[in-house]
């Protein structure tokens, strides 16, 4: 089961144990209680479960389709370092050990 | 499990103020049918809402007998699963945050700003009518790509598509009119399309048929995009410059540049949501807060309600554009996530209300400003004057 270690908007940092299989938002959000809206359920249409991933784990982690970037990249938060929809990555046990921070709100 | 409670409401006044009602079924019967109301059961709790309408196997946009499907074709907004995105995607590029910003912010500017250049010398204007009926027909000219369509002629196919979507009494006045503004609709493509084929740009109808899209889909979202795209613009520009007049601090700081007109837009779709109601159906029996819902049960998931849910929002009838507005869901919380949002917030946003009030000096209400409707609201007329 991987470790995810989310920080969420107030600085504090949990240890999400996660279910491969989901997509990340739905890990942060149902496993590890997370303030996350995700308006639109997962379907890359909202941005509101947008992340901060950490720069190391970028290149680790599938990359974003088209309409993720043209979503994120407006975004007021939007880093083009570390941002991503969380809804749009697959959590498999490749990604133990990621740390990420939730997005400021839009 | 019990069926859903029956909630009674006169349609007249439910019409004029749904709030109140809505007010007590969310205290008292949450989830509720309404007879008056065709018979629906009606969600009006936004964790209700915020929840259901994502479970697309119980709550489905699928509604083949459904008026909507009908009269205009079944565009995306009435499939789901792979067949919604498949055109969902297709349609994104007309539509996507970077096209609204590379490709139709500047123009909508230019179109506002003409309309303001024949506006400002009257002094006195009907709001709705005179401003922001032509800044959504021109913004929508452009993104369909229907640009051989009077603002007017907009304005009346998309009425009329709504009104025909809305008569579940069957009034064949009221039928007959929807078909003439489908017909108006798909005669404008057929002329536009020999243009568009030769010279592709990033309107709807360019881009879905590079897609592949065949000539009955592009018809039923064109459809979809002018039923969605210009009552619902209209109604929150005039509607927030309404709010916005009403309440002389907020008026100051917005000018001021001390408070965001995105807050400002944001905080009158939460509090009078352009679109109050989007309709499902059941399509597996399931019980949803002890209440059975059995399949072919229409449901109606009323976001005007779960705007003004005391659960989500202190206050909740107040219009403050300084509150957190990140519950809200005007747009939706699915699937069906209003796919022009990110339009949407840059004609009204960015252009509509910040021009408006920047070019219009003085600008203050000249009368009374009536509302009217449940499932689509907004101000009938807002009269205005300002120092020509």
């Amino acid at each position: 089961m991987p470790t995810i270690h989310a920080t969420d908007r107030t600085g504090v940092t949990r240890e999400v144990e996660a279910e491969t299989g989901l997509s990340l938002m739905e890990n942060l959000r149902d496993k590890g209680g997370m303030d996350i809206a995700a308006i639109c359920g997962g379907m890359a249409s909202c941005a509101t479960c947008h992340v901060h991933v950490d720069v190391d784990w970028m290149d680790r982690l599938p990359p974003a389709e088209p309409d993720e970037i043209e979503l994120v990249e407006f975004t007021e938060a939007y880093d083009e370092a570390r941002s991503r929809l969380s809804c749009q990555i697959r959590v498999t046990e490749d990604l133990d050990g990621l740390r990420l921070t939730l997005a400021p709100e839009a | 499990m019990p069926d859903a409670p029956v909630f009674e409401v006169d349609p007249r006044a439910f019409w004029s103020d749904p709030y109140p009602d809505l007010a007590r079924m969310r205290a008292e019967a949450p989830i509720a049918r309404v007879p008056q109301l065709g018979g629906a059961v009606l969600m009006t709790r936004r964790a209700d809402i915020h929840r259901e309408e994502k479970r697309i196997e119980v709550f489905s946009s699928r509604q083949p007998e459904g008026l909507m499907t009908k009269l205009m074709g079944e565009n995306l907004m009435r499939r789901d699963g792979e067949a919604h995105l498949s055109e969902r995607r297709a349609l994104f590029p007309a539509l996507s945050p970077r096209t609204v910003r590379e490709t139709w912010l500047p123009l909508f500017r230019e179109r506002t700003a003409a309309i303001l250049d024949d506006l400002a010398p009257r002094g006195e204007a009907d709001l709705v009518r005179d401003y922001a009926m032509p800044v959504s027909a021109e913004a929508l000219k452009l993104i369909t790509g229907l640009t051989n369509m009077a603002a007017a002629e907009m304005d009346r196919v998309s009425q009329g598509m709504i009104d025909g979507c809305s008569n579940y009494a069957g009034d064949p006045a009221i039928e007959a009119h929807c078909h003439d503004c489908t017909a108006s609709i798909d005669r404008h493509i057929a002329e536009r399309m020999p243009r568009l084929s030769a010279a592709p740009d990033m309107s709807a109808i360019s881009v879905m048929e590079r897609a592949g899209l065949g000539p009955d889909r592009i018809s039923a979202n064109t459809k979809l995009i002018i039923s969605g795209g210009q009552n619902e613009p209209r109604d929150a520009i005039a509607g927030a410059a309404w709010a916005v007049l009403r309440h002389p601090e907020v008026r100051d700081a917005a000018v001021a540049g001390l408070l965001g007109w995105d807050a400002v837009f944001a905080e009158y779709a939460r509090w009078i949501s352009p679109i109050g109601m989007s309709p499902r159906e059941v399509a597996q029996a399931d019980t949803v807060e002890g209440i059975d819902f059995t399949p072919g049960t229409r449901v109606f998931l009323m976001f005007g309600s779960a705007n003004r849910d005391e659960d989500a929002f202190d206050a909740p009838d107040r219009f403050d554009p300084w509150r957190d507005t990140s519950a809200a869901i005007p747009f939706g919380a699915g699937p069906h996530f209003c796919a022009g949002a990110a339009a949407s917030r840059a004609l009204i946003a960015e252009v509509a209300l910040p021009m408006l009030f920047e070019r219009l000096k003085g600008l203050r209400l000249a009368g009374e400003a009536p509302f009217g409707g449940w499932a689509f609201r907004g101000p009938l007329a807002v009269p205005v004057a300002w120092d020509a």
